[in-house]
């Protein structure tokens, strides 16, 4: 019996691996389920734009790349700043590598359509900011179009903004494309750097 | 004893696990580096890859306007970078320098993480395009008002270039593009003072282990006072911009 078996592992292996393929549409539908049924809605909200308080990220239109790195780095212990080692770790340890890219993948889908163009008036003084201290080089026009790797910041949490940015000068956050922007962090002062996250939370 | 029809199925089924592992590990594994400045088998300007290559074409400077857009956002359009020091002066650097240190960032044979996206060919492009923005940057003049040292011991300084810079740098700073020495006259001092330090640490891999050596034994004070001396430089005429120029390209 087991001769059997041997001779047939090779196709097992291979049908379960055409299984775990022709699974994938079905998980990642379950993204929704997924932000629902971890936890996630308590802390990012239902829309994933609402989030529970102040200082907590809006997720909803993130790139599924990044979402998914935030998460592994969260896991590994190579994100620990804020609220990722007291909050974050307990409820992502659980989430699978499939979890975490269906619950990214749904949060990417989320991403809306472009807002009609804002009413002209005085830009934001943050605006400015945004563009002559380079933020807008890695983070793109309006924070919408970041390089690969790095995440859009229009319409994010103002306070989040401002840890995230704060914590990453400070060498409290060094995960992914970290290490890229603390050395530019300088070029801004506590009161230059509030004014470019409330330009960026008004973005649509 | 298996079957060639089974093997192959194996090979498959081996093969899907591999490669699906492959690409969760790319997205988070380093790219390969290259040797790094004291580790055995390091040679300086080793050449070869997209330096070759872009040193070997000829630039369309109109292009390379295109190109040095995305350089602007930190290097500024008159190429003049930050005085603080947090983006170097690019305008009046030697062509064979730029495209070496592109080409050097992008192989990830300098380290250097705010810089490395820009200088990708998913941004910029490929050698052409390398050759092409370094041919844009000569069209540039340099800054009339560069970042500066404290001025305290300009003898000193002057006495330290003299006996340790030269050889390479140039009596006035001004670098060799044939050897790939970089300009330094007039560059801004904070920058200096990054780059010296981190070439003396070893923690700027591509440097040469000759200056390296050369500068094993600096003293802070003669540090400051060498870079001082060399941000004070003064460039010939022609290659310096009036005060208050604006780079017409990108008005």
């Amino acid at each position: 019996m087991f001769k059997t078996i041997k001779r047939q592992l090779p196709v097992m292996a291979l049908t379960a691996a055409f299984g775990a393929v022709s699974l994938a549409p079905a998980l990642a539908a379950d993204g929704k389920a997924l932000y629902a049924d971890k936890g996630c809605v308590a802390c990012h909200g239902e829309d994933a734009k609402t989030p529970l308080q102040e200082g907590f990220p809006k997720l909803a239109g993130l790139a599924s790349d990044y979402i998914v790195n935030q998460i592994k780095d969260i896991k590994a212990g190579a994100r620990t700043n804020g609220q990722s080692v007291d909050s974050m770790k307990p409820i992502v340890e659980d989430l699978s590598e499939a979890d975490a890219k269906a619950i990214a993948d749904y949060l990417a889908s989320l991403k809306e359509a472009p807002a009609a163009a804002a009413a002209a008036g005085a830009p934001h003084p943050g605006k400015t900011l945004f563009l002559t201290k380079t933020c807008v080089a890695c983070h793109g026009k309006e924070g919408k179009k970041p390089l690969p790797g790095y995440p859009a910041i229009a319409g994010q949490d103002k306070a989040y903004i401002i840890a995230q940015a704060s914590d990453i000068q400070a060498g409290k956050r060094t995960n992914g494309k970290s290490s890229a922007m603390q050395p530019v962090m300088h070029l801004v002062n506590a009161d230059e750097l509030a004014l470019v996250a409330e330009y960026l939370s008004t973005v649509k | 004893m298996l079957k060639l029809k089974h093997s192959l199925a194996a090979l498959a089924a081996v093969s899907a696990l591999l490669a699906g592992g492959a690409v969760y590990a790319a997205d988070h594994a380093a790219p390969k580096k290259g040797k790094s400045v004291g580790e055995e088998g390091y040679v300086w300007n080793a050449g070869g890859g997209e330096e070759d290559e872009a040193l070997g074409l000829k630039p369309d400077l109109k292009n390379g306007r295109e190109v040095y857009e995305v350089c602007s956002a930190c290097h500024q359009p008159e190429g003049w970078g930050l005085p603080d020091g947090t983006f170097p002066q690019l305008a009046g650097q030697h062509y064979k320098v730029i495209i070496k240190q592109l080409a050097d960032i992008r192989a990830l044979n300098r380290e250097n993480p705010t810089m490395y996206p820009f200088a990708l060919p998913s941004q910029i492009g490929g050698p052409q395009a390398v050759a092409d923005v370094a041919g844009y940057i000569q069209t540039l003049k340099m800054s009339p008002e560069n970042g500066k040292g404290d001025g305290k011991d300009p003898a000193l300084g002057k006495k330290l270039y003299a006996d340790n810079c030269t050889r390479c740098h140039g009596a006035a700073g001004e670098g060799d593009n044939e050897k790939f020495y970089p300009r330094i006259e007039a560059q801004h001092y904070a920058y200096l003072l990054r780059q010296f330090n981190e070439i003396k640490a070893g923690k700027r891999r591509n440097a040469n282990p000759d200056m390296v050596k050369q500068i094993h034994d600096f003293t802070d004070q003669e540090t400051r006072a060498v870079l001082d001396y060399v941000s004070r430089l003064v460039p010939p005429k022609e290659k310096v911009a009036p005060k208050g120029w604006k780079n017409p390209d990108f008005q």
